[in-house]
């Protein structure tokens, strides 16, 4: 896991915004980008949906990706994750 | 990769449990699930065409008081109709939808057209016993 700084300076490859979407539309939108980038990229989730906050972490690991860390931001946070 | 399977029988044609299908639906393809839905008595007349999308044929399974208000918050939530949560998973994994023949039949429903597109074949129970008996998760909504 990174901490809050090193997660903001990550290079991202690609970024979803899923802010406004209920569950489960931020783990279908993650499901999705990630086959849209290749192994050792970074991708991105923006949710405000609190559900996501656990499950798409659980859904990177279980599939095997990296889960890099969570930033909060006013009203939504960020999920990063690395492509196995 | 062998894919895990789950298999629904989808027996409501209620809009709450329809829509609590579809994101069961949901989280199993997130998961890599392959899916199977037997569309059984109920839920057959809600996959058919005239009916699939019109809220009025339509009612809750528990509460029906509550339907204006249940309608309403999703529409806030922005979550989409439940018939858009099966059409997303098709497309995004292996998924399949089977009408049982014989409550096709009992609501006019002969033929696959008369069913939504989504629908892919007019089916027994026996595959849907099949279905069940050879998966992972299996469920009765």
């Amino acid at each position: 896991m990174m901490d809050q700084d090193e997660l903001k300076k990550l290079q991202v490859h690609k970024s979803v915004d899923a802010r406004g979407t209920a569950c489960p539309g931020p783990l279908l939108a993650a499901k999705k980008a990630m086959g849209e980038i290749n192994p050792g990229e970074v991708l991105e989730i923006l949710s405000s949906d609190q559900g996501t906050k656990r499950d798409v972490p659980k859904w990177a690991q279980k599939k095997g990706h990296e889960y890099l860390g969570t930033v909060e931001e006013s009203g939504y946070f960020t999920i990063y994750m690395k492509k196995r | 990769m062998e894919h895990k399977r789950m298999t629904i029988a989808l027996f409501s044609g209620s809009l709450d449990k329809l829509t609590a299908a579809g994101i069961i639906l949901s989280g199993a393809v997130a998961d890599d699930y392959d899916v199977e839905i037997y569309v059984l008595l109920q839920g057959a007349r809600a996959f058919m065409k005239d009916i699939a999308e019109n809220t009025d044929e339509l009612e809750l399974a528990e509460n029906q008081k509550l339907k204006g208000q249940f309608l309403e918050s999703l529409e806030k939530l922005q979550v989409k109709p439940w018939l858009e949560f099966f059409r997303e998973a098709k497309e995004m994994a292996n998924v399949k939808v089977y009408i049982c023949g014989l409550a096709g039949k009992v609501w006019g429903g002969e033929k696959l057209e008369d069913f939504v597109d989504l629908a892919d074949d007019i089916v027994g129970i026996g595959e849907c016993i099949t279905s069940m008996e050879e998966s992972d998760i299996h469920l009765f909504i």
